[in-house]
């Protein structure tokens, strides 16, 4: 098997990719130590100039290095998993092993998003068939060329098979999902209840992430110091620029704690300035017209709705700050239009929350205060709470899930002596 | 003289100019010059829109580009109540839009004064394609989609747009038991035989002449023997496209069972929400602006106004309506500017062919939810 990314035009060709994976998986176990120092090679081939602008690839490299991953499975798998080790509880000992197969849904927004969820299931000792977007065909492509150049053995390649087709083809999604022991899921509401109502085998294990969406907030005494709101403005509209606002993992609706003395209007001409910053270091290539229909309506159904609202938008769909007052998040635009809310208490805020919001952006100067916020949260669905500007930072646990672990046996040996 | 006086009289103005004959710059400035009073009149009337427009980034009252204007989206009219510029006691009709299954439709609100103009701006464009006399009038539709009601629909509100080229109106489906409509082909064929050679105008939904007219009587083997009707024919392409019935085989169709040549049927754009225009295809298969009336089609990425031969989001403007802002108003629809100027047909000023609905938003992102899981926005007020 090559690592192109396959345009598959028949169920068959994914049952034959799906049969070889198999085979090649239960030829030969592949230890953690190697797929780990496969992963360190490939980060560093990674750090080639082509990438140098791709911050998406970035991101993977720091994702891959072994210092980033030793821990994550150690804690999902346990310390003694990294030396193929079984763990001793007792009389009894446990061990993971893979679930065979695992077939991975990207979500499209999320250029990394195939390789990243790849790579989780790989840890496992799994073999993997990707479905990659039409859209991240080539980066996907870029990347892979990257682990075929370190992978010489082929120990990682073999067990990797990689296809792309249109969404709407429901036999070759078919055939997919019964070659899989396993499947990791990403996306939307549509995309994901499209791929779970799929005919997986009955022993198939899912993992599902998404949908959700994110929110921030702030106390007063964080969003109202002159000295440091510049600093706060940027790490927001750097959380908002990231996948275009379409993440689950990116905020739509930032809740700022009301304070005396502090101005909203003044903190939207700061954030104003962090939204062209950003805009003028990373524009928008192309769009959707109807996301251009939907942020027109969204200043316009805005301003209208209320005499007191307030709204700062340059002439073009490029990014939209929506003020006003409101404790529950708005049914999200996306395409970089942030619905700003002063609220008199964010833990009311907080506690509205439905299970929706994946992650939680806070600013909040007080340590106390964001304890019990974070308490708040997690009571009411939160799965992440992290600082502004870290919204999207990928780890585990991710939506209240473990990465690796969904997609491993633990085995459970007592021994016949005892 | 009032502001309002000093609006209706330029509207008055424009509507008195040749619809497709006056020079685009010249159109451009009278039609810029009573936008902003117009949008300044809104200001007036509605303190919802002036917080809009008082939030565009540019200021309407210095603007001297249309298209720098602060417009709104289609959207904004499924609102309720419609968004107005009048009291309730002065709307006389409210017209909806013809939303598709499971959609909010649009509603605009009609004074007298601007439901008058609405009827002299659809005659003066209308005329300006088929001429000005009296014919008989052929409605491909049920009685019931246009009798007279205080909210009206699209199909009737273009059927009745209509009636002043009418000698005599004749609806040629009938309601059927279950609400469906079927043809009425013995009065159809008794009034083809009475006809014969006069001109006839026709007009119905593009939808409703392929399934109720058009395949009825090709299944029949039927041809009225019509070679003078002027079929005019609106409200889209999406339903036949789902068909894979094309513009080709629609005409050909359509002249067939009418017995009349191809150039006889006319497609036009419009919508319930730009009142009073109308955007019928010229011989070249263009559409054209009138006097009192722009439009612009903006680049999606940017939402400034494209070249001759590219593509975009098609915003409308008018003078016209005085009851609702529907002076300048973002489409969801897509068009190609074919030229600003110069079309063969003779018609002044921007041509444009429409290309498309917008496409649904293709739901890439983790972060595209169910909306049911989304709590409604409540009690949203200014900081």
């Amino acid at each position: 098997m090559n690592v192109s990314v396959h345009a598959v035009a028949s169920p068959d060709e994914i049952t034959r990719a799906g049969q070889q994976l198999r085979e090649n998986d239960r030829r030969q176990e592949i230890p953690l130590p190697v797929i780990l120092d496969i992963f360190g090679q490939w980060a560093d081939a990674l750090a080639d100039q082509s990438f140098r602008a791709e911050s998406a690839v970035t991101f993977l490299r720091l994702w891959l290095r072994r210092g980033n991953l030793e821990p994550i499975v150690a804690r999902e798998l346990g310390p003694n998993a990294l030396d193929g080790d079984w763990e001793q509880e007792g009389r009894a000992r446990f061990r993971a092993f893979p679930l065979g197969t695992v077939g991975h849904w990207p979500a499209g927004n999320v250029e990394i998003q195939p390789i990243l969820s790849m790579t989780c299931a790989l840890l496992g000792g799994n073999a993997c068939l990707v479905r990659v977007p039409s859209r991240m065909v080539s980066i996907t492509a870029r990347v892979m060329e990257k682990l075929a150049e370190v992978d010489r053995t082929r120990a990682l390649l073999d067990r990797i098979f990689m296809v792309t087709f249109d969404h709407s083809r429901i036999d070759l999604h078919t055939a997919m999902a019964q070659s899989v022991d396993g499947a990791m899921i990403w996306g939307g509401a549509e995309a994901v209840s499209q791929v779970r109502a799929l005919p997986f085998p009955h022993w198939a294990r899912l993992a599902v992430f998404g949908p959700r969406i994110s929110a921030a907030a702030m106390d007063a005494q964080t969003w109202g110091s002159e000295s440091e709101r510049s600093s706060w403005c940027r790490r927001i509209a750097r959380d908002v620029w990231q996948f275009d606002q379409q993440a689950c993992s990116s905020p739509q609706t930032l809740f700022l704690e009301r304070g005396s003395g502090c101005d909203p209007l003044e903190f939207v001409e700061h954030l104003k300035k962090a939204f062209e910053d950003e805009n003028r270091q990373h524009p928008r290539q192309q769009i959707e017209p109807a996301l251009t229909s939907a942020i027109s309506l969204a200043r316009a159904s805005w301003l209208l709705g209320d005499t007191l609202n307030h709204a700062v938008f340059p002439a073009s769909p490029d990014w939209t700050i929506l003020l006003g007052m409101g404790t529950e998040i708005p049914n999200p635009t996306q395409g970089r239009t942030l619905s700003v809310l002063v609220v008199d208490d964010l833990v009311k805020v907080i506690a509205k929350f439905d299970g929706t919001v994946q992650t939680l952006g806070l600013g909040i100067q007080d340590d106390q205060k964001e304890e019990g916020l974070a308490h708040v949260a997690g009571r009411n669905g939160v799965d992440r709470i992290v600082k502004l500007g870290r919204m999207h930072v990928f780890s585990s646990p991710w939506d209240g899930m473990e990465l690796i672990r969904p997609m491993v046996r633990l085995v459970r040996h007592i021994g016949s002596q005892e | 003289m009032s502001t309002l006086t000093e609006i209706e009289s330029g509207i008055e103005n424009l509507l008195a100019q040749p619809p497709y004959g006056v020079d685009p710059i010249q159109r451009h400035g009278a039609v810029l010059e009573l936008l902003k009073k117009e949008l300044a009149y809104g200001c007036e009337r509605n303190a919802r829109l002036r917080n809009y427009f008082e939030h565009w980034p540019i200021d309407f009252r210095v603007a001297d580009r249309i298209s720098d204007l602060p417009y709104l989206t289609v959207g904004v009219f499924k609102a309720n109540p419609p968004l107005a510029l009048v009291e309730d006691s002065e709307i006389k009709r409210t017209l909806s839009s013809s939303a598709t299954t499971g959609q909010v439709p649009s509603r605009v609100v009609l004074d007298a004064a601007t439901a008058r103009r609405m009827t002299k701006a659809i005659v003066k464009l209308i005329r300006d394609f088929i001429g000005p006399a009296r014919r008989p009038y052929l409605v491909i539709d049920t009685p019931n989609n246009f009798s007279q009601q205080a909210e009206l629909g699209a199909r009737g509100a273009a059927v009745q747009s209509l009636g002043s080229f009418a000698t005599e109106v004749v609806c040629c489906l009938q309601a059927g038991h279950e609400g469906d409509a079927t043809l009425d082909l013995d009065r159809l064929v008794a009034c083809a035989a009475n006809w014969k050679d006069a001109e006839v105008l026709v007009y119905g939904f593009t939808y409703v002449i392929w399934t109720q007219f058009v395949q009825p009587l090709q299944r029949q083997g039927i041809s009225l023997h019509l070679p003078n009707v002027r079929v005019l024919h609106s409200g889209g392409w999406k339903r036949l496209q789902q068909q894979a019935v094309t513009r080709e085989v629609f005409n050909h169709s359509v002249a067939s069972v009418l017995g009349c040549s191809v150039d006889r049927i006319v497609d036009y754009y419009g919508m319930v929400e730009n009142v009073g225009v109308v955007y019928p295809d010229c011989v070249h298969g263009n559409k054209h602006v009138p006097a009192f009336a722009d439009v612009i089609v903006r680049d999606p990425l940017t939402l400034q106004p494209v070249m001759a031969g590219q593509r975009g989001l098609i915003q409308v403007c008018s003078v016209l309506p005085m009851s609702f802002p529907g002076f300048l108003l973002l489409t969801e629809d897509m068009a190609e500017v074919i030229d600003y100027d110069g079309c063969p047909c003779g018609r002044r000023g921007i041509s444009f062919r429409f290309t498309a609905r917008v496409p649904k938003a293709e739901a890439r992102g983790c972060g595209n939810l169910d909306s049911s899981r989304i709590l409604p926005t409540q009690g949203s007020s200014g900081a």
